[in-house]
């Protein structure tokens, strides 16, 4: 695998302002440049308004940069359009949400296979996949559960699987274990680390030392710039 | 927390987009409702518009239709407020349960809420009065071309009928979520007013569908309501296009009848000049009053008639002779079916019509029908106007006239009774008129001559030509004569009772309107609170034309679903209020199916603006 190949994650001189009510604007990023390599488990931290979501957000498609240039997995998103973000996500990226951001009127197994659908998957590939997924994150038994009946943690692992439905080769994750307690959070680590294991990149936001051990790349971040950088 | 109405105000100022659209569409459907109330009035129901013109017959259908008009106007009006009012309340389910659940007592946040009802209430009432006169102000003056303000006590009624319902129906969830847990409150389940119960499981169906059907069961109660408000609607607008387009062709129809194609008039020309101010009347026109009809010099002689009978073109004759005279109302009895009473029918009313007296055999223009017209064996018989059926043949509570049939009465005129054989809508005199026969009308008036002769121009000869060529005939005999061609003041009449009709068909584009800006709220509110939702699937990997298809889904589905019990229930009403033996041609057919369809897809597009809107909106935007 050549150095260009090897790398999943390429940023050049990323910037993101945003213009607030009253015509000011703050900046959200700035100057961001680096490279994350394949494989690699990155913990991006840092204080509260720092920018973690707001890269996040950007290295999966959601947002747009201001300024600057993004590759994630070989495919430039810079200045592309709405429909190629939306298949780039649904191919490329799983990205869990520190909200859960799960579809209230669908079943957890549907919530699982909605972004399968989307792929046109045939429905036997989709079922298979949607119950190794279920069984791996400890949930076989509420796949017809609606989420406003899943506590906290349930709906959380139903995120990861919903993430890693499409086998995505980045998954990214925004503060995933926040609102977690300590016996789901070390669930949701171990999910985590496996995944890496399998070969694919997680990239975490988080305010929390636990994650930050498992990490082979820290990226911490002040007021939209990198602080440090450490392998 | 800040205390008193502070807190609500505040609240209200925060909710910026939901206040507006709740306090806009209240105020949509107050004012809507007020203008159309005011308009219908001014229409007949009541008021002046139509009273001097038209015959009573025709005013009597106008007032029966805007009546049920009214009444649909009004059951609009009061679902669209009891709908946004619940809709606006349900939607504070979770910050009631937030507040609840950070200590405040219940009654306290129930206060708080009755306060922001209270508040919305009047404010969007009070403002629906206000653009209710508005509209009304700037429609008289850019129709009718003059305001007069008419049944003005229809504004308090309707602000405090709306007031009182807007309270009524957003008290309902709030009492509802008072009695529930903090906990129950700020549930998902409870969240916007959704039920708990999940029965819909099927996945059979595409994803899209899946979100859209599962969203709108959901919602049960919101669902069912805008479905109720677009059914009325659609039922507003099938009866008024269907009836009012069906009754317009009909009463045109009867118009035409009056003076046919192809039909002239000789007579003097004083007496030509009052029958013309007698047709217009149904318009404008008013006749010269003091009129002396009963002129021996009027009559046409009968070598004159003998001279236009000569000419090739004349194919036939029809002489009259019209009086203007006293009639009176005579009584009859009938037998009751079940209890074999004998009832008295009609009274002993009087008035005063014209009376014309026509030979059966060679009459040419007759307006509809109601019974028969007089035939040739017919002697003591007389056929009588709409109006004159309407003010001397109706039932009368203050006569205490209970049992009402012109049909089984006579009339009598010049101290001779004639039976009534049938009903005619005729333009003029505005429908005062009754047809006797010609031999006994010449009999009981002393009056041996028609005055006036209608003759019928064969269809293949020129009218314009025929007129010059009879002029030169009957004046050569008798240069007071005159010859008269009544089709301009027809297609007047014509014309008039058209407009009439359009004004009337505009109302339910009022209604539409409204129904439409209302599935617009409507759709805006249920987007909003699954705009986190749609972020959600958004960020997954959706396309923005996955989310738009799955809002239009779901504004189709409760659109067509309106549409289609509202059009039903629409053409079941039309048909209980249509006049009996409707004209209706397939061209009519196809203008009422274009019209209910260009409010379907009217509706349907307008709906699709917060689809778009959706569409456009950035993710993080949604996910906020």
């Amino acid at each position: 695998m050549s150095e260009e190949e090897n790398v999943m994650v390429r940023t050049k001189d990323l910037e993101k302002t945003y213009t607030v009510s009253d015509g000011k604007t703050v900046v959200g990023l700035e100057d961001l440049t680096f490279d994350i390599p394949r494989g690699s488990f990155v913990v991006i931290c840092g204080p509260s308004g720092s920018g973690k979501t707001t890269l996040l957000n950007i290295l999966s498609g959601i947002d747009r940069p201001t300024k600057g240039e993004v590759q994630v997995n070989g495919q430039d998103l810079t200045g592309k359009d709405e429909d190629f973000l939306a298949d780039f996500r649904c191919l490329h990226t799983g990205f869990v949400f520190q909200a859960y951001n799960l579809v209230s009127t669908l079943t957890v197994a549907e919530n699982i296979a909605f972004p399968m659908e989307w792929l046109r998957k045939t429905p036997q590939e989709i079922e298979t996949r949607v119950s190794e997924l279920l069984s791996s994150v400890g949930l076989a038994d509420r796949e017809n559960h609606f989420p406003s009946q899943l506590s906290g943690g349930e709906q959380q692992r139903v995120a990861f699987a919903r993430a890693l439905a499409n086998d995505p080769e980045l998954i990214l994750a925004d503060e995933p274990t926040g609102n977690l307690d300590s016996k789901n959070a070390e669930r949701i680590l171990k999910v985590l680390q496996e995944l890496k294991e399998k070969g694919k990149t997680v990239i975490v936001s988080t305010h929390e030392k636990q994650v930050r051990e498992f990490a082979d790349i820290v990226i911490t971040l002040k007021n939209g710039r990198v602080v440090t950088d450490s392998e | 927390m800040n205390s008193g109405a502070g807190f609500p105000v505040n609240d209200l100022f925060r909710r910026r987009f939901q206040t507006g659209l709740a306090i806009t569409t209240l105020t949509l459907s107050v004012s809507s409702t007020l203008f159309l109330l005011f308009f219908i009035s001014r229409l007949g129901l009541g008021g002046s518009f139509s009273a001097k013109t038209l015959t009573l017959g025709l005013n009597s259908i106008f007032s029966q239709f805007n009546f049920f008009l009214g009444g649909l106007i009004f059951l609009v009006g009061i679902v669209l407020t009891s709908f946004i009012v619940f809709l606006m309340m349900t939607q504070r389910t979770r910050d009631f349960g937030l507040i609840k659940a950070a200590g405040c007592p219940n009654s306290l946040v129930a206060g708080y809420f009755m306060t922001e009802l209270l508040t919305l209430s009047f404010i969007g009432c009070s403002l629906g009065l206000f653009f209710g006169f508005i509209f009304d102000y700037a429609t008289s003056i850019f129709i009718f071309s003059e305001y007069q303000l008419v049944n003005w006590w229809l504004a308090p009624v309707i602000f405090i009928v709306f007031l009182v319902l807007a309270i009524f129906f957003g008290l309902q969830p709030i009492f509802k979520v008072s009695k529930m847990s903090a906990a129950a409150a700020l549930s998902q389940a409870k969240y916007f007013g959704l039920s708990d119960e999940f029965s819909f499981k099927s996945s059979r169906i595409k994803l899209g569908w899946r979100i859209a059907v599962r969203s709108l069961f959901r919602r049960k109660t919101a669902t069912i309501r805008i479905i109720l408000f677009l059914s009325v609607v659609f039922a507003l607008l099938t009866v008024s296009v269907t009836g009012g387009i069906v009754a317009k062709d009909t009463t045109n129809d009867w118009l035409g009848n009056s003076v046919s194609d192809g039909i002239v008039a000789v007579a003097d020309s004083n007496f030509g000049r009052q029958y013309e101010l007698l047709l217009s009347k149904f318009n404008s026109g008013k006749e010269v009053e003091d009129f002396n009809y009963t002129d021996p010099e009027l009559g046409v002689k009968s070598d004159v008639i003998d001279a236009i009978c000569l000419m090739t073109f004349v194919e036939s004759v029809d002489p009259r002779l019209i009086v203007y005279g006293h009639v009176k109302e005579i009584a009859n009895f009938t037998v009751a079916e079940d209890s074999m009473q004998i009832l008295p029918v009609g009274d002993h009313r009087e008035g005063d019509c014209l009376v014309i007296g026509v030979d059966p055999q060679n009459i040419d223009n007759v307006g509809a029908m109601k019974g028969r017209f007089l035939s040739s064996n017919d002697s003591l018989t007389a056929v009588i106007g709409d109006s004159v059926s309407q003010s001397m043949y109706s039932p009368s509570p203050s006569r205490y006239v209970v049992l009402s049939d012109p049909l089984v009465q006579s009339i009598q005129f010049n101290n001779t009774n004639f039976q009534i054989v049938g009903l005619c809508v005729d333009p003029l005199n505005n429908g005062f008129v009754t047809y006797v026969p010609l031999e006994k009308m010449m009999a009981t008036t002393g009056l041996d001559r028609p005055n006036i002769v209608f003759i019928k121009i064969a269809d293949s000869y020129p009218v314009d030509r025929a007129v010059e060529e009879l002029k030169n005939i009957v004046q050569n005999v008798d240069s007071s004569l005159d010859v008269f061609d009544f089709r301009e003041i027809v297609k007047q009449n014509s014309d008039f009772l058209s407009s009439i009709w359009s004004i009337i068909l505009f109302l339910p584009v009022f209604s539409l309107i409204s129904a439409s800006l209302c599935i617009v709220g409507y759709l805006m509110l249920s987007i909003e609170e699954q705009r986190h939702e749609f972020g959600a699937l958004r960020a997954i990997g959706a396309k923005p034309r996955v989310i738009f298809s799955i809002s239009v889904i779901q504004s189709a589905s409760v659109i067509f679903s309106g549409f289609a019990v509202g059009t039903s229930l629409g053409v079941i009403i039309a048909l209980m209020i249509l006049i009996a033996d409707p004209v209706v041609t397939s061209s009519s057919i196809a203008i009422i199916i274009c019209w209910i369809l260009s409010g379907l897809i009217g509706i349907f597009l307008l709906s699709l603006y917060p689809s778009f809107k959706l569409a456009k909106t950035s993710i993080l935007k949604l996910l906020s």
